[in-house]
């Protein structure tokens, strides 16, 4: 995995991550939240992650990743279960007891207080002298680039800045866990696109576990060594972000990581590796060990959009892996072009690459041929 | 990123990288700013006749109902007495009887702690009563209705609730009733109406909401989250309360004390009702002068009346910046 390189290529630097053996690191075991009676809001998550390692936690609202956040850093008491550091439960200690702190999604910061008091804050509250804990604090602000403006009240700051006090407010803390609670979302695109480069440099370069919740597909791949995709309390897939994008284990994460096109069908043969599933309309074929799916069994697979190829030939369109399409909306996207496609009585999405647009744009209402490769079928669990 | 692995090796974020982030933001402000001179050079008189006519009727009102008293206590102050009121010949008898009167001073004196003191006390009961609206109860509803029964007593009015302290705490009222009915005291308490201690109760049960409401709003207004974060940085629940809490609910307990020390300092109608003829206060002798035709000396008392009044605020705005803050 490309990630895994870019870790052990850091080794050398001497802030580099350390993959701790197991016994370190942070363990979540069994760990459940129930809101009264009804309400599992995280349902039996078992979890590792390692010092230096940059987690995300992935899914739409209420699928429990904020409420995990919260209990790894004792804002909410788990029903049952338990949170373990390097070897000792973090159950029952109040926040302030914990070595952990958090990035809260609005900044959280001390309107009251200037810039350079929010970031003394920590050290302060941990008796640490004054002399020492302004010189924390200024290193801080540097290191975040916002060293000049350690004067100025948070509401004289922009969003980008105040994100920036937040963050510094928690690096001088030097915690064994960064937790950000959807720490870009309250900041404009071009910022955020910015933001989570920043973050995961920072990362890099203090080689802290930072456990990071987002609903943003994109967000996520883009900054986590693992992204933990959520739904309903419960953990669907842990991976790294190509696997989680390329090769999602089962139907939730591949339709909530977008831009999938997922077929149902009847396995109607399986030989030399490859089955043959009936979708109706559609006929795919995809490789697949025998034990994954049997003759008779119904099965669901997904192909990815960037997977399938538009062309004008028009070959044979009921062979396997191809169909005829009608184009109903062309999006252009800058690097790419999205087209959304009726095919086989189902909706499909297709990427093809922007300098393609000339030739799609109007074309809304013509027929394509389109087709994937074998490869690029993706057998999933319901 | 190429300078993330540079050679200082420092960690951090890439101020070039900030600045250029940041720039759209500058533009954006620069526009406005640009907006805003063309609109200045071109439409301020225009601008300026709309502030004046939206300020004019609170200025026509504090004129003719503040100002325009105050100044007239003032000159009143100088003038002559006379049988039926008063005429306008220059005099400074009025004071000089003031300065003679050791009762007058003892009473301004005497006023200006009672009200200290009373602003003490619904500062220590209302502020956990405030702090439970505002920070304890985390349902908007329940909140909005506790805070509705806190302001019941405000159905009625003042003087209905002043004047209901006599059945609750006379001799022979409920509360002396209902304590020797249950054996806890065999005479009943004399202390409990016309008395120093009762007229301090009654004015903190008819004042404590000057207190409570403006610490409330004030502690509506802090963000929760900043309490979680206080708590993640290492703040145990005390210090979240006195490095959070307290700094950013300063300016109601400002505005709270404020309101109670200028209502009570210049109390009569509780001190008349609940007092009896025992306790006085000098609203009470300022309502005498008066009613005996006095107004002059009158006057010259509730010169130095406001003069207390201004010097107690101005003690209280010590404690907080409230244009910063607010």
């Amino acid at each position: 995995m490309p990630d895994e390189q870019t870790v052990t290529q850091r080794e050398g630097a001497p802030t580099a991550p350390s993959r701790t053996p197991s016994g370190t690191g942070l363990e979540l075991k069994s760990l459940t939240k129930r809101f009264g009676d009804e309400v599992v809001a995280v349902d039996d998550i078992n979890l590792h992650i390692a010092h230096g390692e940059y987690v995300v936690l992935l899914g739409p609202s209420g699928c429990g990743k904020t409420t995990t956040l919260r209990m790894i850093g004792g804002h909410e008491e788990p029903t049952s279960g338990d949170i373990v550091l390097d070897g000792q439960s973090l159950l029952g200690l109040t926040p302030d007891k914990r070595p952990t702190t958090t990035v809260f999604q609005h900044f959280a910061l001390f309107p009251h207080r200037s810039v350079r008091e929010n970031v003394e804050f920590g050290p302060k509250m941990h008796g640490i002298s004054k002399a020492e804990r302004r010189e924390k604090a200024m290193t801080a602000l540097d290191m975040v680039g916002l060293g000049a403006m350690s004067d100025r009240k948070p509401s004289a700051l922009s969003g980008g800045q105040q994100q920036r006090v937040a963050l510094a407010r928690v690096l001088v803390m030097e915690p064994k866990a960064l937790l950000l609670d959807e720490p870009l979302g309250d900041l404009d695109r071009l910022l955020r696109l910015r933001m989570r480069v920043e973050l995961r440099a920072l990362q890099r370069q203090l080689g802290l576990m930072f456990i990071h919740v987002t609903h943003d597909q994109e967000e996520a791949l883009s900054v986590g060594d693992r992204i933990v995709v959520m739904h309903e309390g419960r953990i669907e897939q842990v991976a790294d972000p190509f696997t989680i994008s390329n090769l999602p284990e089962n139907v939730r994460v591949a339709s909530f990581m977008g831009d999938n096109n997922i077929f149902e069908g009847t396995v109607t043969s399986h030989e030399g590796g490859r089955v043959s599933i009936d979708g109706g309309d559609a006929q795919l074929r995809a490789l697949a060990a025998e034990s994954d799916a049997r003759v008779g069994q119904q099965a669901v697979v997904s192909v990815r959009a960037a997977a399938v190829q538009v062309g004008e030939d028009a070959r044979d369109a009921n062979g396997p892996n191809q169909l005829l399409g009608q184009i109903e909306v062309v999006e252009y996207l800058g690097d790419l072009v999205k087209l959304h496609l009726a095919a086989a009585g189902r909706r499909l999405v297709a990427k093809v690459p922007g300098d393609r647009f000339p030739e799609f744009r109007g074309r809304e209402g013509s027929s394509v041929q389109l087709s994937w490769k074998e490869e690029d079928v993706r057998l999933l669990r319901a | 990123m190429s300078g993330s692995s540079g050679p200082e090796g420092r960690p951090g974020l890439h101020v070039e990288e900030i600045v250029e982030a940041e720039q759209v933001v500058g533009e954006r402000a620069q526009e406005e700013v640009a907006l805003g001179e063309k609109e200045r050079t071109g439409a301020r008189g225009r601008r300026a006749l709309t502030t004046a006519a939206w300020t004019a009727p609170g200025a026509v009102w504090l004129l003719f109902f503040l100002f325009a008293p105050v100044l007239m206590i003032v000159l009143v102050s100088f003038w002559t007495r006379t049988v039926s009121g008063f005429e306008a010949v220059w005099t400074l008898e009025n004071y000089e009887f003031l300065f003679d009167s050791n009762v007058y001073w003892d009473q301004l004196w005497n006023s200006f702690w009672h009200s200290l003191v009373i602003v003490a006390l619904a500062l220590v009961l209302g502020y956990p009563v405030a702090y439970f609206l505002a920070i304890s109860v985390t349902s908007l509803r329940y909140q909005i209705a506790l805070f509705i029964i806190a302001l019941a007593p405000f159905w009625t009015s003042y003087l209905i609730r002043a004047v209901a302290w006599i059945p609750m705490m006379g001799r022979r009222g409920a509360l002396n009733t209902a304590l020797q009915e249950v054996g806890l005291i065999g005479e009943p308490l004399d202390i409990l109406l016309f008395s120093d201690f009762a007229v301090t109760v009654a004015m903190l049960q008819l004042y404590i909401l000057f207190m409570v409401a403006p610490i409330f709003f004030m502690l509506a207004q802090i963000d929760r989250s900043s309490l979680e974060a206080a708590r993640d940085l290492g703040a145990n629940a005390f210090k979240t309360f006195r490095e959070v809490i307290l700094p950013q609910s300063m300016p109601g307990v400002v505005i709270g004390s404020i309101f109670v020390f200028i209502l009570t300092m210049g109390e009569f109608a509780t001190v008349r009702i609940i007092g009896g003829g025992t306790v006085s206060s000098v609203g009470t002798i300022v309502q005498t002068q008066v009613a005996s035709v006095q107004f002059p000396q009158a006057a010259a008392s509730a010169v130095f009346l406001v003069l207390a009044m201004v010097l107690g605020v101005f003690v209280l705005l010590r404690f907080s910046n409230l244009r910063e803050e607010l």
